[in-house]
């Protein structure tokens, strides 16, 4: 039990982190345009992944539970998965390659279910659906934010009162800032609540039949997990000098509002099917997809392709990383 | 041809090429559409982009 105890508080923990390290895009757009103060923004952010397990579904949670068959499932897989997740998230943040937490959590369970019982243990579907949003999930953001600000444009290009048409966008970011954050809390924080649930299944402490319906998942999981993530985007709030929002793009308020709803939208798509994405990549993708509106200079492409890389490497290396962890857990044992 | 006009171009293909890749979970709906509406999507976006850097390198 007490083993149990300490890798669900590791879980957690990466939760926080992942809550701390998303901070700066749910708040970026909001904060650079001055519509809220940066304790406001993090608080608005916090309180809307708080509570969007009572707006969408908990199909992400199920999926990532089931990526590793339950029957192998032990608390020895799940350390060596999370240990390879937070090793390959702390390896890329010092090289500076934007990777996903998200990705490396579901590579990292990947390396050490193949390590302790072969491929055959692998969710297939899960895997497949997974690898296809990796590419998938920025370009439905940059398609829609492009299609979005486009639209928007040509609409308020003859109205005269600019100033009039900023305010407005400027109130319409808290809405769009809102919607991304709850997008943000329900795939993010679902992922750990999966990882917690397939290690208590594995450890005999939860029936397998809660991965029938996953809206039987014990109460106190679903909460631990928000709330870590609301923490998380809480203490993360302060970084915020140095944003997605200023790194690839200059934005402006209806820039913001079209990125952000465009990637809420994604978010929510993914989530209300069972996808587990990255959101740090999805609002990468709009943002993309709002200033290659402008003019495709208007994009830092060099930050684009690293994003490229880490699509590429992520899954891969945290799965390595992981079956070498399960080898030395084995070891151990 | 146009930069942007390719970008899209390219991500109407790669899009495309994952259509056959997307899972389909039985009693669940089917989300290939994703990957078609992608595919149209860009390949709109591609087309607009072509004509409208054309229509500005006749306008200069």
């Amino acid at each position: 039990m007490f083993l149990v105890v300490v890798v669900v508080g590791i879980a957690l923990i990466f939760d926080f982190v992942n809550g701390f390290h998303d901070a700066a895009n749910s708040i970026a757009t909001v904060v650079a345009t001055r519509v809220l103060k940066p304790w406001q923004a993090v608080i608005w952010a916090a309180f809307f992944n708080f509570i969007s397990f009572l707006i969408l579904p908990l199909e992400v949670a199920n999926a990532i539970a089931k990526i590793i068959d339950p029957a192998v499932v032990s608390i020895g897989l799940v350390f060596a998965g999370l240990m390879g997740a937070i090793f390959w998230n702390v390896l890329t943040a010092w090289l500076g390659l934007p990777s996903s937490s998200s990705h490396a959590l579901i590579g990292g369970m990947i390396g050490a279910g193949v390590a302790k019982a072969g491929w055959e243990v692998v969710d297939d579907t899960t895997l497949k659906k997974t690898a296809v949003f990796i590419v998938y999930s920025p370009l439905i953001g940059l398609l829609l934010s492009f299609t979005a600000i486009v639209v928007v444009m040509w609409l308020v290009h003859r109205i005269r009162a600019k100033r009039k048409v900023n305010q407005t966008f400027r109130g319409l970011q808290l809405l769009s800032a809102a919607a991304f954050s709850i997008g943000h809390g329900a795939n993010d924080a679902q992922k750990t609540m999966g990882i917690i649930a397939a290690l208590l299944i594995g450890a005999g402490h939860l029936n397998a039949s809660v991965l029938d319906n996953p809206d039987t998942l014990p109460l106190w999981i679903v909460l631990s997990c928000h709330t870590a993530i609301a923490l998380g985007t809480m203490f993360g709030g302060w970084r915020i000098v140095k944003t997605m929002g200023t790194k690839l793009t200059k934005l402006e308020p209806m820039g913001g509002v079209c990125a952000e709803s465009a990637a809420a939208a994604t978010l929510f798509f993914a989530s209300h099917n069972g996808i587990p994405v990255s959101t740090t990549h999805t609002i990468t993708g709009a943002i993309v997809g709002v200033g290659s509106s402008k003019r495709i200079s208007a994009v830092r492409w060099n930050v684009a392709r690293r994003v490229v890389w880490a699509w590429v490497l992520t899954i891969p290396g945290s799965a390595a990383v992981a079956a070498l962890t399960y080898g030395v857990v084995e070891v151990f044992n | 041809m146009d930069r942007r006009a390719i970008f899209f171009a390219c991500a109407a293909v790669i899009c495309g090429l994952l259509i056959p890749f997307i899972p389909h979970e039985e009693g669940k709906p089917d989300i290939s559409w994703v990957g078609w509406w992608l595919v149209i999507g860009y390949s709109i976006l591609a087309v607009l982009s072509a004509l409208d850097a054309w229509s500005r390198s006749r306008k200069s």
